[in-house]
């Protein structure tokens, strides 16, 4: 991606990183869940109280330990994207082996928050916050699911702009994972 | 006309026009019945006559679809169609369907019949034998063009149009799923209804816009293709699940208020997509294309498209407002926008554009066509105004207020007459149209200088 | 930036949210700091990780969009306690 400095720099969308139609993908997805937590937050208003009440039900330290663990799947992703750049086959496959280890690793930790809430009797309609919960992290969870797919796709033959794609959207669920985190998790929970 | 089978294009066209005809007349009469609610009510029941105003729509829709593919593809993939004969049969036999609904429906025959009988669901209420007839006649039509496009040319534009057909042919399939229980059965209804018009048509849409504009502006493909792309990816994107929006009231779980709300409202993207890409593609192309009426009708689709599909569906989209709007006159006056600036417009562009050349006279009667396009286009505008005033107040003494659902009709009635009057410039124009289409007459407008580029 | 350095200011920034939720500090000022800290977080995986800082002219509409959407968060914060 490095560029000779003869080149006039690219300006505007001509710029953009990687393949454009990641990025409408990356900006649609970022809209769904700006919209979605920005409708949690609305509703959030109309019951501070049991909103807060149904908050102090979730896993805060698993999910905190998550944020870590995805934060550091990404780091494994965009090396990868750098080995795949030198053409370094064999580091490729292993730092994309360990994105997507730790993602399975996130799964994991989330299974057992939702298994926690399932044994609670906690679901969809227990209370307004749990349908957002359920849907956010849900849907997030399904996209973490696609990722690792995804990522064992690019490893088949690891070429530097499948795995920059790749790579992307790994990125994209990292990203809506550590803007959805704080505000699901732990705004108000000291209150 | 490059290829000689890009004639088969006329025959659907012109079916496709005569059913417009049958279509806005029935129009014209449903909204006179507003006006005088007694009006041919022992012949025509209102129900009837809004079963024959929708189905008529939509199939003439579909024939401009398959007619635009049958002018199209040749042209993309530089090839004859597979099977003109073919073509012709499955045309004929979405006549005789068509023909068949129109008469079960008329004098009410068959009644409980299996086969035969209506089946009574709105849009998807063809005998069944009907239904069979449709799916033969789209497993025709997929063959020949696929048959068409493997052999030849695969480009952005016919992929996307493929792509498009043979999802809305396979959604298709759900309309001999009729479940007993009515939650379940409005569940599938909605993947047909919804996924036609607000995904898989709307990459048909998309895909016969691109071909205009490569073909009016002479903006490079590779440029068009980007677009495309772009617009086929938000319309799918937003358009699948945006499904729950219909999902709300009718027994599903609540969690589609918020999934329907906030995937239903990103549908205006696409929709907007297709209206800078028309603009964009006008401002940045060097071709003084001489067919000005086809030009106007694309941009002024893409354009009502955007007001009437994109605006007018936000309006009422999210659930804590169609709890208050849903089933009043804001969703027909959503409805009559939409259709006609998505997909009215649409097919009036493609024939617009593809008329003069089947017919070998290209270009004659602009202004006549131009006139129409101001006289429907103003006289639909004027009516979802109309109608969005009627289903605010409606909205207001209803479902506000409480009153009862024929009382407030009362009150509605000025609205019903003056949408009765924008009625009658849809009809005008519809027949204007039509008449400035076949007509065989002399140029009114000189042709611009024509600058011989390599084509494309 | 590096890749690695991104990657321990995300660390960092993950470590100090959550202290600041174990901590039991709460009301309004906690949650303007874990959401300032989510936004540090979210403008480092776009800019390092997307590489978005490669496009100046977008990298500064997105900000501009996530700024937005973090003051519209911020201030249902506010207003919900």
């Amino acid at each position: 991606m490095s560029r000779t400095p003869t080149e006039p720099p690219a300006r505007g969308i001509e710029a953009l990183p990687g393949d454009l139609m990641m990025w409408v993908l990356i900006v649609s997805e970022l809209l769904v869940f700006g919209a979605g937590l920005l409708a949690f937050m609305g509703v959030r208003l109309t019951d501070p109280a049991g909103f807060a009440e149904a908050q102090s039900h979730l896993d805060r330290t698993g999910a905190g330990l998550n944020t870590m663990i995805l934060v550091t799947s990404g780091w494994l992703a965009a090396r990868a994207v750098a080995a795949a750049e030198s053409a370094d086959t064999a580091r490729t496959r292993a730092l994309l082996a360990g994105a997507a280890a730790l993602g399975v690793a996130f799964l994991w930790i989330k299974w057992l928050d939702y298994a926690a809430k399932g044994a609670a009797g906690i679901t969809f309609e227990t209370h307004p916050f749990f349908t957002f919960y359920y849907l956010l992290t849900g849907f997030h969870a399904v996209h973490v699911v696609a990722g690792i797919v995804i990522l064992g796709l690019v490893a088949i033959r690891p070429r530097a702009p499948t795995v920059e794609v790749g790579a992307m959207f790994w990125h994209m669920v990292d990203l809506v994972w550590v803007l959805l985190f704080p505000i699901i998790y732990l705004l108000g929970a000291g209150a | 006309m490059k290829y000689q089978t890009q004639k088969i294009a006329y025959a659907y066209f012109l079916v496709a026009m005569i059913l417009f005809a049958v279509q806005v007349s029935m129009g014209l009469i449903l909204g006179w019945i507003y006006v005088s609610p007694n009006f041919l009510s022992e012949i025509l029941p209102f129900n009837v006559g809004r079963m024959l105003h929708t189905n008529s729509l939509i199939v003439w829709l579909l024939l401009g679809f398959f007619g635009a593919a049958y002018y199209l593809v040749p042209e993309e993939a530089e090839r004859e169609i597979h099977s003109p004969k073919l073509a012709y049969l499955q045309l004929l036999i979405l006549i005789v369907g068509t023909a068949g609904v129109v008469v079960t429906y008329l004098f009410n025959l068959f009644d409980g019949n299996f086969l035969l009988g209506n089946e009574g669901r709105e849009f998807i209420e063809q005998p069944r034998w009907v239904k069979v007839g449709i799916v033969v006649a789209a497993l025709i039509f997929l063959y020949n063009v696929t048959m068409t496009v493997l052999a030849g040319k695969k480009t952005a534009i016919t992929n996307i149009l493929l792509l498009g057909l043979w999802l809305l042919s396979l959604l298709f399939l759900f309309a001999f799923y009729n479940p007993a229980n009515l939650a379940l059965d409005k569940q599938y209804w909605w993947f047909i209804v919804h996924l036609w018009v607000e995904a898989t048509w709307e990459l048909v849409m998309a895909s016969i816009l691109a071909f205009l504009m490569l073909k009016l502006t002479g903006v490079d493909r590779e440029v068009i293709e980007k677009w495309l792309y772009v617009i086929v990816a938000t319309a799918l994107f937003s358009g699948i699940l945006g499904t729950g929006h219909h999902y709300y009231w009718i027994g599903m779980p609540g969690y589609w208020q918020w999934i329907g709300s906030i995937f239903s409202t990103l549908e205006v993207v696409p929709f907007f997509g297709m209206m800078a890409f028309a603009f964009v593609m006008v401002w940045k192309g060097r071709r003084d294309h001489p067919n000005k009426a086809a030009l106007l009708w694309a941009l002024g689709c893409a354009t009502l498209a955007f007001f009437g599909a994109g605006v007018w569906g936000f309006l009422h989209t999210l659930h804590g407002v169609n709890y208050y709007t849903h089933g009043t006159q804001i969703t027909a006056a959503h409805g009559h926008l939409a259709f006609f600036g998505a997909y009215v417009a649409l097919n009036l562009a493609i024939i617009t554009y593809a008329f003069p050349i089947l017919k070998g006279r290209d270009p004659y009667n602009q202004v006549l066509n131009m006139a129409s396009f101001w006289l429907m286009a103003g006289g639909m505008v004027f009516m979802t105004f109309t109608l969005t005033f009627a289903g605010t107040v409606q909205t207001h003494l209803q479902r506000v207020n409480g009153e009862f659902y024929m009382d407030v009709q009362d009150q509605l009635w000025v609205f019903y007459v003056m949408r009765f009057g924008s009625g009658v410039a849809v009809v005008l124009g519809a027949l204007l149209f039509i008449y400035a289409v076949l007509a065989p007459r002399r140029e009114v407008i000189e042709p611009g200088p024509v600058i011989t580029t390599a084509a494309e | 930036m590096s890749i690695t350095r991104a990657w321990a200011v995300l660390m960092a920034l993950s470590l100090a949210s959550t202290a600041i939720a174990w901590s039991g500090a709460g009301g309004v000022w906690a949650a303007l700091a874990i959401l300032t800290l989510a936004w540090g977080k979210a403008q480092v995986i776009l800019n390092r990780y997307l590489r978005l800082s490669q496009a100046p002219d977008i990298s500064r509409g997105v900000a501009l969009v996530l700024g937005l959407f973090m003051a519209g968060v911020m201030g249902l914060a506010v207003a919900g306690g």
